[in-house]
């Protein structure tokens, strides 16, 4: 009996606010605005790491691409002062997820990783998530998306293949996260800092994205946090996302593209 | 039910099972097992990965690859972490290479045409079949006194491969090799070697720099090696000594790079040679410029003061006086010069004054400046050879000269002008051999296709080219088992070599991976440090197979130093603004075109993931557009996603309007790489290529094809269908993207 307790006593401590300093992980992300130039390397490695399915142009025209990880660009003043603004935006993975306390049937709940997950097998589409979620990261299933053959031949087989009616979203590469836990526990140690690299911060040209544990103060993530160029998406709306961004340094000191 | 009743249906149910078991197994494609081999390498556990270092073979950059591979098929494209040139990232295109390897529309063997020229009626043959016809047509020519008459067409062939080819055009008694490619980047190997000596391009140490000029060089996005500048960008930015690297970029129209600059020069097309140096002037006037001989600089620079130029340039006179400043006071400097000026009928001559100022401000030679390249021990690109070009092939095929036309990774009649002519040479050569994975607009005026191997299913080697400082050779090697029945350019030449036979039995090599391994062993044996650096050339080759190539942490020799003397470029200096086709008032707007990011010269265009990719300035997917300043939009009378007729003295395209504030009002900009009519099922018939409104205009001194070089019209065309993913351009007061000032202070 000592055992149930113990997990319920787990179980119950996952539902109060900051409950993932308690566990081995908080999994988190930087991301340099001043080193990232825009380029979507990034989005074309989420597409092969996690088996995205390619929509067509009839279906990117009713908003249903399936990237996970979009490059937003924004644009400021006319020519010839024009100022450009890049930021990749994924799932953030947020500890306060607004995405969690609207899902009917649990699909999207938070694990003891700091991970925001989603279960396709319950997932019924009742779209309540991708409303709520101020990021605008989660994708739909409108159909069932197959690549022609043999494009298929290309499919990870660390990651399912969706079909009409699941939610998605960036799941910070969890498969490589798994592997990675994996190795670190068959050789009895510790996840080691660096040792997994989502499919879009392995990827990057500029070195813009950097991937680790928020709980470990010596990783390069928490370092790189500390900046004082951090900020957080949308912070006001108090979702304590996983992604931070350090801000882009403008040469004369200008608030960038905010208008 | 009764029971008889229930053993029946149990009986027609077992039936039906055991035969749909049967037809399942029959019907089943090859591909449909789970590993697709009857008994497995010892290395393929299912559900367990397995890494090949490899080469990218997507643009001319020479990343360097890791391939994972499970049960036999390739899954995901990294870069190398090791590897110099990319240091283990990659851009889109390289990663879209799985998709070039499974795409449905590759050839899947090697076909023979039946119908008319350019309709693409074929029939199979075997390999053996393919290797008997070359054979004979090659043997026919060289009997008949005329072997000259073969020409080879291939982009800039590095490695082993382009020793091969050298090795066969000159056994066979053929000098008429081609090497072409639309940014192959012919005038900056000019202008490098004209001002400066160098055979090969320099290493341009942008990570080092603290002030990166560059003119219309679009470096992290498209131009020469954009991952390994792009990785140079992120460090100059945030993880230099001595604080942030700035860059300024000139060019009329906002690439990606320049988004990214801190300063925007919009200099008027055709002007920016004139800019370049009018800043030169400004540095030897005012007594900044390094180096000797500043009367002969004066003398030659005499004609550009910036009092002038600003007119011509639409450039202030102080803010020439002000690069001039900061791009002299900020040490290392380091100007570049990109396909934007060297896009130009006179594309020489603004990539000369790049090499000026670089030399005035004592960048050559120098940390964060340009450095040269030392010699690898494999191959290099065949020094390129300026005389033969594409008007020359042109000419020549117009004498009945060409005889055989052997044309390899390349799609010419794709990317160079209608007036060009290349349809009709390749169409009435007497012979044409394509050696493509793809039936592409060129290879479908073939009378053989050959299917290559794709960059992972062959070996080959290289040497990457820009070179980043250090000598890199990097190795290529199958990471799957051919997927089709194709073959490695390698293999093909030397089949044809082995069954013709006489003058070609030189070539005795039985595979392209034994000629490979071969010339490596020699490299070994007479390259010091490569020897050193193993006990046995079988220990050398392993290694290098594991680590993906050879590169020695620094290299031996010293640095070269190079000057430009103020002699050597005087002839090759702009004038006047580069000449556009077309009268301003028939024609009011300049076009320019540019390499779309991930179709680069219309080669990504067949791959799935990189049509949908957002382009990162419009977020157009699936299409093409024309960049329109929003003021001359609406003096136009032309809304966002109208459909616009552009036309040119020379042609005439319709691309739907995309509203660009990132481009002077008096120039609209299209991008290269859609509008095939051939080229699989993602490509053809989609967007427009607006190469085809340009006239075949060339520097004269190099022949490589000006792309900036007319004048267009604009008019509406109804409506369009022009997809892009981007909901509002402005932010709304969010603070989506926020900034910081230099030192690095957060602000309130």
């Amino acid at each position: 009996m000592s055992v149930l307790n113990s997990i319920g006593e787990k179980l119950k401590s996952y539902r109060v606010p900051g409950y993932y300093t308690k566990f081995d992980h908080r999994w988190g992300m930087v991301i340099d605005l001043d080193r990232c130039n825009g380029c979507e390397a990034c989005v074309t490695a989420c597409y092969a790491e996690n088996n995205l399915p390619v929509v067509g142009e009839k279906d990117c025209a009713n908003s249903r691409a399936f990237s996970w990880l979009r490059v937003e660009r924004y644009v400021e003043g006319e020519y010839p002062d024009v100022k450009v603004g890049f930021i990749p935006i994924m799932c953030h993975n947020c500890a306060k997820a607004p995405c969690e306390t609207g899902c009917p049937v649990y699909a999207t709940y938070h694990n003891q990783d700091g991970l925001n997950v989603q279960v396709y097998n319950r997932c019924v589409g009742t779209f309540t998530c991708a409303t709520y979620c101020p990021y605008d990261v989660r994708r739909f299933n409108w159909r069932t998306y197959r690549p022609d053959k043999p494009l298929d031949e290309q499919l990870n087989p660390d990651v399912t293949v969706r079909e009409m009616g699941v939610m998605e979203k960036c799941t910070f590469c969890i498969q490589r996260i798994r592997a990675g836990k994996d190795n670190a526990k068959d050789e009895r140690r510790g996840v080691k800092d660096g040792e997994i690299t989502p499919a879009c911060a392995q990827s990057c040209p500029t070195g813009a994205i950097t991937f680790g544990d928020l709980n470990d103060p010596q990783s390069m993530v928490s370092k790189l946090a500390l900046s004082p160029r951090r900020y957080r998406l949308l912070e006001e709306l108090n979702t304590d996302p996983s992604v931070i961004y350090l801000k882009r340094v403008a040469k004369d000191g200008s608030t960038g593209t905010g208008e | 039910m009764k029971r008889r009743d229930f053993l029946k249906f149990i009986g027609v149910g077992a039936a039906g099972g055991a035969a749909g078991f049967i037809i399942g197994k029959v019907s089943k494609p090859p591909g449909a097992k789970l590993i697709p081999y009857v008994v497995p390498d010892e290395n393929i556990i299912p559900g367990v990965a397995n890494y090949y270092s490899s080469l990218c073979t997507l643009c001319s950059a020479g990343c360097g690859i890791h391939a994972r591979v499970m049960e036999g098929r390739v899954k995901k494209i990294e870069g190398n972490p090791l590897h110099p040139v990319n240091k283990g990232r990659l851009c889109a295109l390289g990663q879209a290479m799985p998709q070039v390897t499974y795409n449905p529309d590759r050839i899947k063997g090697p076909l023979k045409r039946r119908g008319a020229k350019g309709t693409g009626d074929y029939v199979d043959i075997t390999w053996e079949e393919a290797i008997t016809i070359i054979s004979k047509n090659l043997s026919d020519i060289a009997k008949s006194g005329s072997a000259d008459g073969l020409y080879l067409l291939t982009p800039p062939q590095r490695g082993n491969l382009g020793a091969l080819i050298d090795s066969f055009l000159t056994a066979y008694g053929s000098s008429n090799h081609y090497q072409y490619e639309l940014f192959g980047q012919r005038n900056l190997y000019f202008a490098n070697h004209a001002a400066m000596g160098l055979a090969n391009a320099p290493h341009y140490d942008i990570e080092n720099a603290k002030y990166v000029l560059s003119f219309g060089a679009d470096f992290t996005s498209t131009w020469m090696s954009p991952v390994h500048y792009s990785a140079a960008y992120g460090e100059m930015r945030q993880a230099g000594k001595g604080g942030r690297g700035a860059l300024v970029q000139v060019e009329p129209r906002l690439s990606l790079t320049g988004a990214n600059a801190d300063e925007w020069v919009p200099a008027k097309p055709g002007t920016e040679a004139i800019l370049a140096l009018a800043i030169a002037h400004a540095v030897v006037e005012k007594g900044w410029a390094k180096g000797g001989d500043l009367d002969g600089w004066r003398h030659v620079l005499a004609g550009y003061k910036p009092s002038v130029a600003a007119d011509l340039t639409d450039v202030s006179e102080e803010r020439i006086y002000a690069i001039a400043r900061a791009f002299t006071h900020t040490r290392p400097s380091l100007a570049i010069g990109g396909d934007g000026v060297s896009s130009y009928q006179d594309g020489v001559s603004g990539l000369m004054a790049v090499n000026i100022l670089n030399h005035l401000a004592g960048n050559n030679g120098a940390t964060g400046g340009v450095i040269p390249n030392p010699e690898p021990a494999i191959k290099r690109d065949s020094a390129v050879d300026f005389k033969r070009r594409i008007s020359t092939l042109a000419a020549d095929a117009a004498k009945g000269k060409v005889k055989a036309l052997i044309i390899y990774n390349s799609n010419p009649v794709f990317t160079t002008p209608v007036a060009a002519k290349l349809a009709s040479v390749i169409r009435d050569a007497p012979f044409v051999v394509s050696m493509s994975s793809f039936l592409d607009e060129t290879a479908v005026y073939a009378d053989l296709i050959l299917p290559m191997h794709t960059g992972l299913e062959d070996w080959g080697d290289d040497a990457p080219e820009p070179g980043v400082g250090t000598r890199v050779m990097t190795i290529m090697q199958p990471a799957i088992t051919p997927y089709y029945n194709s073959k490695g350019a390698g293999d093909v030449f030397l089949g044809v070599a082995k069954q013709m036979g006489g003058r070609l039995s030189g070539l005795k090599a039985n595979s392209f991976a034994e000629y490979l391994k071969d010339a490596w062993r020699t490299a070994y044996s007479k390259d010091r440090q490569m020897s050193a650096s193993a006990l046995t050339f079988d220990e050398f080759w392993e290694g290098a197979l594991k680590r993906g190539g050879w590169w020695p942490k620094a290299t031996v020799e010293a640095r070269r130093q190079v000057t430009v003397s103020a002699r050597s470029v005087s002839a090759h200096l702009a004038q006047m603004p580069a000449r556009f086709e077309g009268k301003d008032t028939d024609y009011p707007f300049y076009l320019m075109l540019y390499p779309h990011s991930a179709h680069r010269d219309g080669r990504g265009a067949n791959l799935p993931w990189l049509q949908e990719l957002p382009d990162p300035m419009t977020s157009v997917v699936w299409g093409t557009w024309v960049e329109v300043n929003p003021k001359t939009a609406a003096r136009l009378g032309l809304k966002e996603g109208d459909m616009a007729a552009i036309e040119s003295p020379s042609g005439k395209i319709t691309a739907p309007v995309y509203l660009y504030p990132g481009i002077r009002p008096d120039t609209v900009a299209v991008p290269i790489g859609q509008g095939h009519t051939q080229y699989g099922r993602y490509a053809a018939r989609r967007g427009a290529n607006p190469i085809e409104m340009l006239p075949h205009s060339e520097d004269a001194r190099t022949g490589a094809i000006a792309l900036n070089s007319t004048r267009v019209k604009l008019s509406g065309a109804g409506p369009s269908n022009m997809v892009k993913m981007e909901g509002s351009t402005k932010e709304l007061g969010r603070e989506i993207i926020q900034t910081a000032p230099p030192d690095g202070r957060s602000e309130s």
